[in-house]
């Protein structure tokens, strides 16, 4: 049976790992390369690392930091930050990422993404969908000064048959609150493409009940990791006792 | 100087992986396209993710798909492809338009097509053993998949474990040299570095 994925996210400035809040106030939280290590050694489904501001201060992610995250995990691997090309995508699949995350190339060029898959396929391409909600409806967050509507955006990526969506409302970033339930039903909906519900992750019952109450199969969490005492496996067992497939 | 497992460079992603798993289980080897080097090696590991029309252009592209085909078929050089790699063994693919593989084993390679499921198949799924001979000695028989399309086999006797997903889907194959994986050993922790140090074990001698 295919097992839920708890997927421990590392967001970085570049060099050093930091937390945000709502998507504001980055803490800096440590090294990246010693806390792959450590995930490693907890054998844990997979990671997410993406640099948060590559894109919005226009420079490239840095290839030997993330060259170095990889080289300590054997198991899969989702890179983002500043990706607008598809050499740029090369340069993170060629040193062992095993999908990429974009967003706002995705947001001013779809037709990037679809060269993308051409390219590598739809599976290695993750499309990062960071919402709010504002005057009853979601759109989509973004540095570009553009209005998205939420769903226009997940029916275009849906048809061009995109691998997976990272689904985070970005009131819930940081804040330990719990998921936004409403927002990762919607889009559950709208596609029959995977979905990683992030944001909000702060106690075990959170978890439980985003898996009770949608159908994903996979959690990307940072907040809970760094800041609780709880860990992937602790999530794991809490899944576990709702009968939820997970690995030991 | 003893012989190099190659790990076949075609500008399709991933070789990174595959080489620190090998260098993690002690195993000599190198990324390369080079001829020379191919003829030389131990053993082929033909990695890869992406679009399977765009995996043979690029080794058709690069004078590997006959030179492969002789090393593997002909001289029965211990071969193993993964993911993409296990795919474009086969005769036909379709990603994304209709074209030839390798043909090495019979049968095709189609989209998985299931209403009712999220596709690509992504995550750790168990896969059901049937032939034993590289799966000794892992404990979590639960591996790491990505894919949207999968192989249909003509021959069921060289299936060699499956998953289910919505339905049995061919999750590694054997035939003589041949071994294939759908998923991806090298991202699968303990089980994934034990199969690929059972089969380097059995088929390399050091």
């Amino acid at each position: 049976m295919l097992k839920n994925r708890i997927i421990p996210v590392l967001t970085f400035n570049g060099m050093s790992l930091v937390k945000t809040k709502k998507f504001k106030n980055p803490r800096t939280i440590g090294n990246p390369v010693q806390t792959a290590r450590v995930y490693n050694s907890r054998q844990v489904d997979e990671l997410v690392f993406i640099d948060i501001f590559a894109s919005s201060q226009n420079r490239k992610i840095n290839l030997s930091l993330v060259s170095d995250v990889i080289r300590e995990c054997f198991m899969p691997v989702s890179v983002g930050g500043g990706i607008k090309t598809i050499d740029d995508i090369n340069d993170l699949l060629k040193i062992g990422a095993d999908k990429v995350i974009i967003k706002s190339q995705a947001l001013l060029d779809p037709n990037f993404i679809k060269q993308a898959i051409m390219f590598y396929g739809s599976q290695c391409i993750c499309i990062a969908v960071d919402a709010y909600f504002t005057n009853d409806t979601y759109k989509i967050h973004n540095s570009l000064g553009l209005d998205i509507d939420l769903e226009e955006f997940i029916i275009q990526m849906d048809s061009l048959n995109v691998g997976e969506f990272l689904v985070t409302n970005i009131e819930n970033d940081g804040v330990m609150q719990g998921f936004d339930l409403n927002l990762i039903q919607r889009i559950s909906k709208m596609t029959s493409i995977p979905i990683v519900a992030s944001g909000g992750g702060g106690n075990l019952n959170h978890y439980s009940t985003l898996f009770l109450k949608t159908d994903v199969n996979a959690v990307a969490s940072s907040s809970i990791f760094h800041f609780t005492q709880h860990t992937p496996l602790d999530i794991k067992n809490e899944l576990n006792k709702f009968n939820f497939p997970v690995r030991a | 100087m003893n012989k190099k497992v190659v790990i076949i460079d075609y500008g399709m992603g991933n070789i990174a992986s595959v080489q620190k798993a090998l260098d993690f289980l002690n195993i000599d080897n190198k990324i390369t396209n080079s001829h020379n080097d191919i003829l030389d090696s131990s053993a082929i590991v033909l990695p890869g993710v992406g679009s399977f029309n765009q995996g043979i252009k690029n080794l058709k592209d690069r004078n590997l798909d006959l030179l492969l085909t002789d090393e593997v078929l002909n001289k029965k050089k211990p071969f193993i492809g993964i993911c993409l790699g296990m795919q474009l063994i086969f005769e036909k693919g379709s990603e994304p338009i209709e074209c030839e593989g390798l043909g090495w084993i019979e049968g095709e390679v189609k989209k998985i097509s299931n209403e009712n499921l999220r596709i690509p198949h992504l995550g750790w799924n168990d896969i059901n053993v049937i032939n034993k001979n590289y799966y000794q000695n892992i404990h979590d028989l639960n591996f790491y998949f990505i894919h949207s399309y999968q192989a249909v086999l003509k021959n069921k006797s060289e299936i060699d474990s499956i998953v289910n997903y919505g339905s049995d889907i061919v999750s590694s194959l054997q035939k003589e040299n041949i071994f294939a994986t759908q998923f991806h050993p090298e991202k699968s922790q303990i089980s994934g570095l034990t199969l690929m140090k059972n089969f380097f074990q059995k088929n390399v001698k050091e």
